[in-house]
């Protein structure tokens, strides 16, 4: 941890600042601690993937970092400027990170089209045309441009998880999170999700995903996070956390998904 | 021979008609004007109550905010804790001793107003709390102010959940009106009254009366019913032909 934290603090003397930088992190829910002084920061182009067992506080992280919920103490620096507590300065943060959720909070009183339209026209302030224009590409690029005139309840759990993600992406955003994104989806629809998120990293967009997908995290993460009890347990690339983890909590963990992991890679296989 | 009930329902309907038609008319402008002015209180109010404060907020704004609050939770307790005959009476003689020249149609709708929006802000806030939180999160991670999320997102569903009560709101209000007959206003009631008095046939009136206030909530209900069933029936989505190829395009060369 002690050298891990000397090499942030000689980030951000060099000209490459991380673009997220957490600080200090600490989140309790009453007496429970659920996030225990989290440090670490994130660099333009990373692909993190949170991985760890459920209540580690993987998805609090998350919803830290955006200010869903509001930390105990710590900060989040976004290109090195704090980002303070008022509204106003957290609504400008959130337009720059966008986040995808397990259960895709897309809106339901619109349809796929205007759910993809409503944060250009309102936060970024584009025109109609623009916004539209913005929407259709991104709902191509994941496959459901021709489902602009369906509401969210028409359709699948992984049709609505592509438009929540092309949502997110019409926005620009420079950090795009992703909560779980395919926990509530049925095995065959995780894989079009999955995909559609590959594809994002190979374009270089930075992000981080908390995910349950050990095969995924492994394959397309540049950096995997493994938490356990609120604290950074392993850190460092997928190939050093799945084939070489020096602590124990995160060999037992990762034994117990071996069998699903190969399962996975198979599944993937026969869809290539 | 004495006259038997029909003929008294028969004269009293010869004589008064042009009076009942009169007061149903009244009734039925004061609920509909004091209800929809209530839904816009109670909405006001309603979205007021579920604002939350962020921690950064400058003090102005807890302050306004915290304040507002009060004012509102007193005027929701007080015009729920009381019969509306009684605010009738309070206001409308309140406003006349305070030397406001004002009408009793007016007051009326403003005491039916009151009354509408104390029950509707709860209502409302109910219907903003029934909308999963996650739709508000949905708004807030692309950078959407409290109020844009309110307005674009919240409010539409909480909107589309509470119309079966508001459409029981406005029968109640239709209904209620008759109270206000104590403070004069010549409304379905006020007149059954007055007709009744003339003869001393009070069975016969009220019937008539009982029987105007029942096709005018019949009717009320199956028009608003048809109207939420049209504006708000699923309907199918059609694919949208002109990005279709060019999906399976784009699938194809992958």
């Amino acid at each position: 941890m002690e050298i891990k934290q000397d090499i942030i603090h000689s980030d951000e003397h060099s000209t490459n600042t991380p673009i997220l930088k957490i600080d200090h992190i600490v989140k309790k829910f009453g007496t429970h601690e659920v996030l225990k002084d989290l440090d670490f920061s994130v660099q333009k182009g990373e692909v993190v993937c949170i991985i760890g067992s459920s209540g580690s506080g993987k998805s609090t992280l998350l919803r830290c970092i955006n200010g869903l919920e509001k930390m105990t103490a710590g900060s989040v620096y976004f290109h090195n400027q704090k980002i303070g507590k008022d509204s106003k300065s957290i609504n400008h943060f959130r337009s720059q990170v966008g986040m995808v959720f397990q259960s895709f909070n897309l809106f339901n009183n619109m349809t796929v089209l205007q759910n993809c339209m409503t944060g250009t026209i309102k936060v970024l302030k584009k025109d109609k045309e623009e916004s539209k224009h913005l929407a259709i590409k991104y709902l191509k690029q994941v496959g459901m441009a021709p489902y602009i005139n369906a509401k969210p309840e028409q359709l699948s759990g992984g049709q609505k998880q592509r438009v929540a993600i092309a949502r997110a992406l019409t926005m620009h955003p420079q950090v795009l999170l992703f909560d779980e994104p395919t926990s509530a989806l049925d095995p065959e629809m995780v894989g079009d999700v999955l995909k559609v998120i590959k594809e994002l990293a190979n374009n270089g967009l930075t992000m981080m995903i908390v995910t349950h997908e050990m095969a995924f995290a492994r394959d397309v993460s540049t950096r995997t996070i493994f938490m356990d009890q609120g604290l950074i347990a392993e850190d460092g690339t997928p190939d050093e956390v799945f084939k070489h983890p020096k602590n124990a909590r995160v060999k037992e963990f990762l034994s117990r998904y071996i069998n699903d992991t190969n399962l996975e890679t198979e599944h993937k296989k026969k869809e290539a | 021979m004495e006259k038997g009930f029909f003929y008294w329902i028969v004269q009293l309907t010869k004589e008064y008609w042009p009076y009942f038609i009169k007061g149903m008319w009244i009734t039925v402008v004061i609920a509909i004007i004091g209800t929809i002015l209530g839904f816009i209180v109670g909405f006001l109010i309603g979205m007021l109550q579920s604002t939350k404060v962020s921690e950064g907020d400058n003090i102005t704004k807890r302050i306004g905010l915290s304040t507002l609050d009060w004012i509102c939770r007193a005027y929701v307790s007080i015009f729920r804790g009381t019969p509306m005959m009684v605010q009738a009476m309070v206001i409308y003689y309140g406003l006349k001793m305070g030397g406001a020249s004002i009408s009793a149609f007016s007051a009326s709708i403003i005491v039916l107003l009151l009354n509408t929006g104390a029950y509707m802000a709860e209502t409302v806030r109910g219907g903003i709390i029934s909308v999963d939180v996650g739709q508000l999160e949905g708004g807030f991670a692309m950078g959407m102010s409290h109020s844009m999320t309110m307005f674009n997102v919240i409010l539409p569903q909480a909107f589309r959940n509470i119309i079966p009560e508001m459409v029981n709101m406005f029968l109640t209000n239709l209904k209620m009106t008759s109270e206000l007959n104590v403070i004069g206003v010549a409304e379905l009631f006020f007149v059954t009254k007055t007709a009744a008095g003339t003869y001393y046939r009070y069975f016969e009136a009220y019937i008539i009366c009982a029987v105007i206030y029942y096709i005018l909530c019949t009717f009320f209900t199956k028009l608003l019913s048809s109207i939420e069933k049209k504006t708000f029936d699923k309907k199918d989505y059609e694919l949208a032909a002109e990005y279709m190829n060019l999906d399976e395009g784009e699938k194809n060369g992958n």
